[in-house]
Order: structure tokens, then sequence, then C-alpha cells
């Protein structure tokens, strides 16, 4: 009986409620120094001086770098972070970039010390007004068989998407907009690193534990094989733990050159500069339709606040897999621009592209099903595609309508009241909206081992960032091997281990499950073939087809079974194992991949203050497989939790002065408990067998996509007010 | 956060004696650790009063008393509050977080010091933090800001819900200090932010708040605290309204009205509690009596919104009163 598709708890569930799990600055080693980072406090400009005769004299500190007095540090590989190295040169790039680091002998010392550090600025303007920076230039190439930021499909005799739109019998257009926001996982970034024979360990959140390694042996300037980094517990990423921000190198320097561990924990302010957040961005979505609602011109263009070329890396393009993949037109013109400007660093954050560019696309198709006068819903039924845009490739699986017809059935969307009703204080009205996301495979590489103690190791190096990867690393190897749940050791968040799939893009999951599955097929061969070949085996002599392996145990017949912890046991074999490798194959070049969903809500606002409070949502996904359907719930529902703070809460302005103003969790709102009603989740579990042969697309971040747009909806049902910049709080609605 | 020198004294007097130059007195901590630890107050020494016998809530003919050390949510579950001044038990429970109210004391709570973004970071300016250094919010971020009793030196609203509450409730604080004991309608307490936004109450070196009173008022069952705020807990308000209303025969006999949110100090609004006086609890008579609200009113780049906001949060508290 697998446990594949059923409601699994997380077997790491005990250690993470009862405090043993370690997380990285859990971490406490024999003569352990603490380290604190002092930031910049100006927006633009160069360090004239910087006093730290005070900090270096205070109490147990040991060391104070600067740029004067650097760590010698190098920027990481193209396209992994940052693209300078801290310390090394004087210039301020943004305010909030580490300008200091100060290690002494208790954490309490060192931020003492840190905030004893002055320093003296040649102090510019920095550029900070996405507005006046639009529209931008062209945003760089993504590389890797990406379609080009800017792009148009056009139907025979069509010479401009322009002339589409004026071709069109309707027509509507509007600006969405919505400023910086922050990953703000529960664990703030933390590093433990400690050098041992020249060989570096960095206990730190990676989403990508190999890749963090590989950074961070480019930032130390040693061979990547003498770098490792352990991140079994990972407190949520996000997106925010798949570059290496500064602190993990500046705390591996300071471990190096006072040879002993250090310790780096941000505290919280530091983590909303030094870590890379969404930026702001400004997206304009024009619609043509017929009368009838069939599309026939849809554009897409959007401004990305983007610190370049200083600082980032990584190129939001929300137009390409929303606007670019939703619906049937016979005219798409994508035109995705980057506005540089000196600000703190930014990057992917949960539906990186797809959560704001489905906010405009499926905010402006509501514009049109208002304008026609048409159910929103009919108006999507209407431009349904079966091919994607462009390339006319179908879909491995795609079961869209199915997720339409569901969730309005739960919803009870075809009787809800049109245009809202008013319940005492309250306006009442419903929205919906379509989610989309691709669905990406990436190679991975899994170890499954037999062990002498009836138990199996299934092991690879992808990270468990709290969406129950590890358990997944379970039940897959449960699944495989015939075993219960209990015999699993799952081992993940290792770089040492075979290269996983990088917890990121929602593909962990996908990724990683039909290579468990080879994984276990291979040990089992190995398995069976020490059976026939160990001269102490009872399966002695036969050939290896005549042994088949089942449930743990390896049969020949006729009553000759036994289980591999006893074969291993006479055989003083301490273990068998198998390393296989998948990804991608021919399919990828025949098909587009992405995983779909519809999200249907309602939303009360207060007629006397406008605050808009959502009451009731439901979301309905087609992902494939479902590994752990608990797993699967929890992500969808935090998916949802993350499009009504996007929609109702998160924001972070960028001042004149390039300080964001709400870099704390006091001014920075996300949503809690109170903000929260039932989410109603529900999941196709339609096998996706041409993505992979276990048919699992994964789902991290599918409901992250829409639902913002199905809040603003419905805020709109209800008080008639149409809010394009987010998030739409109480003073947009006071009409 | 630097090194300090720290007592726990077990009377009143002997924290007093401690207490002066640059000491800070703790209850709860909610405050002062958390301002201690971004280094926006750096107090040489800390005395902690917890130790102080400054506990008790008394309900009876004479009105309310909450001794200084009073956690909020002692306060908020006391049946005696609840039934007989609801606007009290309500304005605390709609404050922070539960684990916040097990911990902040009522004396710490009225001293709270204001939310203000920029009050809050050291690398910016703030005539509140650090006088004669300039206000980084006329310019900056201040959609939460005040919009009454705002000078040019500060606009920083005061964070305290309760505080609201009591300033409509005409309480007066207890205080104790090296002179003696005296007390305060707490509506006198706080200062205008003026030129000295750094001196936010009238409190005497080494004073001490030792206690709240709240007089008794019979119809103070028919009231209620309204709190406006884009998050629906644990965030401070847009703007709120503390509101008593005395029916009868479908007309407001009485009332008492303040406001918070908006004001640089609990707002007091007595022409409107005038204005409601003899008419009909109906939305239309609330939308008339609150038309002058936030006359006076200087809103910022930001924060525009707020007297419509104001004057429609108070039509809604009083609705929700006038219906009890």
């Amino acid at each position: 009986m697998t446990s594949v598709g059923t409601d699994v708890d997380r077997v790491d569930g005990p250690e993470k409620t009862t405090g043993r799990a370690r997380y990285s600055a859990d971490r406490v080693l024999p003569d352990m120094a603490y380290a604190h980072v002092v930031l910049s406090t100006i927006g633009k400009g160069r360090i004239r001086a910087m006093n730290t005769d005070a900090a270096a004299g205070a109490p147990g500190v040991l060391r104070v770098y600067t740029p004067f007095q650097p760590l010698k540090l190098y920027p990481p590989p193209p396209g992994y972070g940052e693209t300078y190295a801290v310390l090394q040169d004087r210039d301020i790039r943004f305010r909030g970039q580490v300008i200091g680091l100060v290690v002494a002998r208790t954490f309490e010392q060192a931020r003492e010390a840190a905030a004893l550090v002055t320093t003296e600025y040649d102090a510019q303007q920095p550029s900070t007004s996405l507005a006046a920076g639009s529209p931008g230039v062209t945003a760089p190439d993504q590389g890797q068989g990406a379609p080009p930021a800017k792009f148009a499909v056009l139907a025979p005799g069509v010479t401009s998407i322009d002339q589409a739109l004026a071709a069109s019998e309707v027509t509507v257009q509007g600006t969405y907009t919505q400023g910086s926001q922050h990953h703000v996982a529960m664990e703030p970034h933390a590093t433990v690193a400690v050098w041992q024979d020249g060989h570096l360990t960095a206990y730190c959140g990676a989403q990508m534990p190999q890749v963090h390694a590989v950074s961070l042996a480019a930032q130390l300037g040693v061979e990547a094989d003498r770098v490792r980094v352990l991140s079994p517990y990972v407190g949520g990423a996000f997106g925010s733990r798949v570059a290496t921000w500064p602190d993990i190198a500046l705390a591996s320097a300071a471990a190096l050159d006072l040879d002993r561990p250090v310790k780096l924990v941000l505290a919280r302010e530091q983590v909303f500069t030094m870590v890379g957040h969404r930026p702001a961005v400004s997206q304009t979505v024009r619609l043509g339709a017929s009368a009838d609602g069939v599309l026939n011109a849809v554009s897409h263009k959007s401004d990305v606040a983007m610190p370049m070329p200083t600082v980032g890396s990584w190129v939001m393009v929300p137009a390409q897999d929303t606007s670019g993949a939703l619906y049937k037109t016979p005219n798409l013109a994508i035109d995705q621009r980057v506005v540089p400007l000196d600000m703190p660093p930014t990057w992917a954050m949960r539906g990186p592209n797809e959560a704001p560019g489905g906010f405009a696309i499926e905010t402006a198709m509501d514009e049109l099903a208002v304008s026609l006068r048409m159910d929103p819903l009919r108006l999507r039924l209407r431009n349904y595609a079966t091919t994607a845009a462009g390339t006319g490739r179908p879909w491995s699986s795609k079961h869209l309508r199915e997720c339409y017809e569901t969730g309005a059935e739960r919803f009870g969307w075809s009787s809800r009241p049109r245009s809202g009703t008013v319940d005492g204080q309250w306006l009442v009205g419903t929205g919906m909206a379509t989610a989309i996301y691709p669905a990406a495979r990436f190679p991975a590489a899994v170890r499954v081992r037999f062990r002498d103690d009836g138990t199996a190791v299934v092991a690879s190096a992808t990270a468990d960032i709290g969406t129950g990867a590890v358990t997944l690393l379970s039940i897959c190897g449960s699944d495989a091997l015939g075993i219960p749940l209990s015999r699993v050791e799952p081992r993940l968040g290792d770089s040492a281990l075979p290269p996983g799939a990088p917890a990121v893009g929602s593909a962990g999951a996908g990724s990683t499950a039909p290579v468990i599955r080879s994984a276990a097929q291979a040990a089992i061969t190995a398995l069976i073939d020490l059976a026939v070949t160990h001269p102490d085996s009872p399966f002695y002599g036969m050939t290896a087809d005549q042994v088949r392996y089942h449930d743990g145990y390896l049969d020949a017949g006729a009553g000759r079974s036994m289980g591999f912890a006893r074969l291993l046991k006479l055989t003083g074999t301490a273990g068998v194992e198998a390393t296989a490798n998948g990804g991608p194959g021919p399919e990828a070049g025949q098909y587009a991949f992405h995983s779909f969903g519809a999200h249907f809500c309602e939303v009360r606002g207060n007629r006397f203050t406008g605050e808009p409070r959502v009451s009731r949502f439901t979301t309905v996904v087609d992902i494939g497989t479902v590994v752990n359907a608990q797993a699967t719930r929890s992500q969808i529902v935090g998916s949802v939790i993350f499009g009504i703070g996007h929609a109702l809460l998160e924001v972070d302005p960028l001042e004149d002065s390039g300080r964001l103003a709400a870099g704390n969790l006091g001014d920075y709102l996300v949503p809690v408990n109170a903000d929260i009603p039932d989410i109603d989740v529900h999941w196709l579990d339609i096998p996706d067998t041409v993505y992979s042969p276990f048919g699992a697309r994964g789902v991290g971040e599918l409901a992250t996509v829409g639902s913002a747009a199905a809040i603003g909806n419905a805020i709109h049902d209800a008080t008639g007010i149409r809010v394009r910049d987010l998030p739409i709080t109480l003073d947009k609605l006071l009409g | 956060m630097h090194a300090y020198d720290f007592a726990a004294p077990r009377s009143i007097r002997s924290a007093i004696d401690r207490a002066g130059g640059e000491s800070a007195y703790l209850a709860g901590g909610t405050t002062l650790v958390d301002l201690m630890k971004l280094e926006v107050m750096t107090p040489s020494r800390v005395v902690d009063i917890n130790r102080l016998p400054l506990k008790g809530i008394r309900v009876d003919g004479n009105g309310l008393r909450l001794g200084a050390l009073e956690r909020m949510s002692d306060v908020a579950r006391h049946p005696g509050v609840r039934s007989r001044y609801p606007v009290v038990a309500q304005a605390l429970e709609l404050s922070a977080s539960q684990q916040l109210r097990n911990m902040a004391s009522m004396g710490g709570n009225l001293l709270q010091r204001t939310r203000c973004g920029y009050f809050r970071d050291t690398s910016t300016p703030c005539n509140k933090r650090l006088p004669g250094s300039g206000c980084a919010a006329l310019t900056g971020e201040n959609r939460t800001h005040a919009i009454l009793g705002t000078s040019d030196s500060c606009v920083a609203t005061h964070p305290s819900d309760v505080a609201v509450a009591l300033v409509a409730l005409d309480a007066q604080v207890e205080l104790y200090g090296p002179h003696g004991r005296r007390s305060l309608p707490l509506g006198d307490f706080y200062r205008l932010p003026g030129n000295t936004p750094h001196l936010e109450n009238h409190l005497l070196p080494r004073e001490l708040i030792t206690g709240i009173t709240v007089p008794s008022l019979s119809w103070a069952r028919h009231s209620g605290y309204l709190k406006v705020r884009d998050r629906q807990s644990y965030e401070f308000a847009l703007t709120s309204a503390a509101v008593a209303l005395d029916v009868s025969g479908g007309v407001v006999r009485e009332a008492r009205v303040a406001v918070g949110g908006v004001g640089t100090r609990p707002w007091r609004l007595p022409a409107v509690e005038q204005a409601l006086v003899g008419r009909r609890t109906t939305e239309a008579a609330y939308e008339q009596a609150v038309a002058h609200a936030a006359d006076g009113a200087r809103p910022l780049a930001h924060n525009a919104f707020k007297p419509e906001l104001l004057r429609r949060t108070l039509v809604r508290a009083l609705t929700t009163v006038g219906e009890l």
C-alpha cells in the first residue's frame, strides 16, 4: 500500500515542533566567535572615512573589517547574486549595503561594537523612481532558450499589435503597479562557518546547496571541492535563499582569517536590504476582443525596477508565462523592460514573474469582462488555449477547464449575487482569476542505499525549505522500495550528496520523484546482483531474473524469500547502493509545460471605512500526480495567503533617499491569521506522464499566481472601485 | 544595545532613589527592550519595577482603579472592566498580540513611544529621538502619521489604544515621585510636540506612574472601541475611536468621544460630544455631528485620506455603539 497521494505527516515534524531541529543559527561550536554587520546609511556615493577605533577597543572585539581593512572576497559568479564583492571598494551602491563586519567573543559584544563604527560619506543623489525611469531598456536576455524579453506573434497581414488593437471591436487598457516586496521567511539569514584543514563547512539556508557551495568557493577564491554547505533545516525561503547574499562569504572569510568558527545572524532589518527582494514593477496590459468576447490582441508591457548594473543579476519577466501563455489570441506582443535604479538587491520571490504578471493580465481580463458585461469565467473559457502561443506546441497535460468547472461548482459561482451585495456594514463581492506556472524539470541525481539494519537511505542534494521535500524523499522511497516510511532515512540539504534538484521554480518534487524511482530500481538491481553472486547468499548461483524484489524482500519462489537486511548480514555487507540521474528528455522540445489553477473568492469591504477582508476562497489546481496530500494542501493554502498579502498588505516604499521605508516586520505587513479565511483547496490529481513517468509537476508557487487578481476583482465587484495599484488598502476604497 | 546597570528594587521609594540621570524604568519591557535593541533608547541604568506593589484591579461605585503593573491581558479579561467599561477592554484586546498583552503593563502602555519609522531608525533624523536633528517624516513616508496636534518638528502619532479609551472616560494617572504623590487628568498628562517633541508628557524626573483611575460613569456600559487598520490584527491604528453614549428614547443625552491614530496624543473631541447631544441615533445624525471632527487637521503627502477616514470611523463607531 503506497502512501503516495495520501496525507503524510512531516517526517521531521517532531524535530521541528519540539525545537530539536537545529537550524543554522542553532549551531554552537567550540571557540566560536560572533559577527555583526555594519550597513551603509546613504543611498549612493562613496565612503570618505570610517572610524573603527571605538569598536576595535570595545570589550570582546576580535577584529573589525571595513573597506580600509578588508577581508579578501571576490564577486559571486555571474547570475549567482550580486555583481560586486563586499568590502573591496568604498563605493556605496545602495542604502543598507555591507560596509563593515565586527567579530567579537559574544553576539552582544559584536552588536554593541558595530554600533560604535562611524562613517563619513561623499553622498550622491540616488536614482530611485521607477515612474521617472520608465520606459526602461529592454530586459537582458534570460538565456537557456528562453523567449526574448520583447517579441510579437501577429496574424497574417497584421503589421503591429497597435493595428490589431485598433481593429478590435472592444478594447481595455490598464496600468498595474506594485512596490517592492520581501520574502520575509521566518528564519533570518544566518551562517555558521568553520574551517578544518583548509576545508570549509558552512551551515546556512540554501535552496540549492551545491550551487551555494560553488558560489561561496568563488567568493572566497578557493576550489569548489573545499567547500561544503550543510542546510538540513531551512526556515522558509520563497526565493530568498537561491543566491548567496554577502553574509555567508563574510562569515566564512572571517572564520578563515581568525582561525576559529564564526557565526553571523542577520538582524531582521538587515535581511530587508542585504537579501534580494521582489522589485517594484509597472505593467500595462491592453486587450482587444470582439463584442462577444473573442480575444484578438493581447499586449503586455512591463517596467521593472532593477539595481543595474552594480548589484543585480536576476531579471523579472512578468509577461512571458502569464499573458504569453494563458489565452488563445491571434495577436500577442510582449515587451519587458528594466529601469536601472540605485536600490538594494532584487531577486526572485515566490511566483517571481508570474505573481505580478498574473495580477496584471487577470485584472485586465476582468476589466474586459465588465466592459463586455460578460461572466469573467465565460470570457476565459471562450479564449481557452490548447496550444502555446508562438510555438503551436500542445501542453504535456492541461486540465484548466476542469479546474474552472470544479472550482465554480465548489464556490457556487453560478449562483453568486451579481455586482455585489450588502451585509450589514459590509459590501460583499466575488471574483475569480486563473493561475498558471511553468513546469520546469531539472536534472537530478538520487542515491538509494539498502542497509543491513533493514532501513534504506534516499539521498539527494536538494533542499527542504519548509515545503516537505524531506518527507517526499521518504514517501517516494517507501513507494519505490515497498517498505514502510519509518524504514526510509531521507537525506538532503548537503552539498556533498549526489547533485539534487534545486528547490526553486516549484520543480524540486517534480524533478526528484521520478529519479527516486530510477535510483530505487538501480539499487534493487545491485541488491539482486549481490544476492546471486555472493557465496554466502542463499540465492548464490541463480540468475538475476530468477530473483524478484518486492516489499523489502528478495524472493526466488518456492518459499525462498529473505528480507534485504538479513541478506546483507549473511553476506557481511554493510550496504548496497546505486545512484541514478534523471532529467528532461526529448519531450522538452515538443510540448509546453505548465501547471494550472482557478481561484474564486469573496471579499467584504466595510462601507464606512473601506477595509477589504477576504471572507471565502476556493482554489482548484491541476498539478499532475500529488505526492503528499497534506503538504500539497499546505502549499496551496500558503500560496493563497501569499496572494492575500500581495493583494492587500505587502509593500515597502523606496524613498528618494534610497531608503526602504518599511524594512522591518512592524512596518512591512504580512497577513496574520485573522486576515485568512478558510481556504477551500482541491486538486485534480491527473498524472502528467509526458512531464515525467512519475507524473508530478510540483505545486509550490502556482496558487500564488492569480490570487491577488481574484481578490482585486472581488473588491471591484463589491465596491465598484477598480484599484490597479497594489496593495489595495482601505484609503483607496473610501470612494 | 549597550551595557547598562541593572537594579530590581522592592519598594517604590527605593525605585525612585535608584532612578535618575540616564535611567529607565522597566515594567513589561515591550517598548523599552525593543527600543534598546534598536539603540533608540540607551539608558545607562535600568530599574526593574516589577517587584513593586503596583498591582490590583478594583471596580466599584467610585469607578475603576488599575495598578500600574497590571498586565494588559489581565485588565482586558476582568469581568468588571468588561461589563462596565467595555471600551477599555476592547481597546486592550485590539492592541498588539496576546503575547505582548501578557507582558505589557498598563503604566507602560501609557508611556509607549511612537511607531514612527524614523524615530525607530537611528540612521535618520528625528527631533523626538535626537532634538534638533530634523523630522524625516515631514517629507518621507507619512501615510500612518498624525494630522492633529502636529508641528513642524514632529508628526508622530501616539500609539496607545487604551489611552484613547481612558481619555474619553476622564481617567486620571496617579504619580509618585521624589516629592510625593500627585495625580493628573490623563488628557493633560500628554504634551503636544511643539518644538520639543522629545518631551512627551508631564512626568517629572524619577517619577513613576503607580495607578490609573476612571471615575464612575454608569452609561460607560454603552461604549466601544473601533480600530481601523490595514491588517485585521497586530497592527497600530490608522484611525480609532473610543465612544460612549448615553441614549434614551433614541436620542443621545450625553457622549464621550476620543480618537487615536490621528493625533500626536490621544485626542478627545469635545465639540463632537456636544454636537451629538440631543441628536437621534441615526447614521445621518452622526454624520452631521462629526462633520467638523477633523477641523484643523494638517494632512501630509501620504495621509490626505485621514480626515475623511476619521469622520467615517466615528460614524461607524457611533452606529455600532448606538445599536447596543
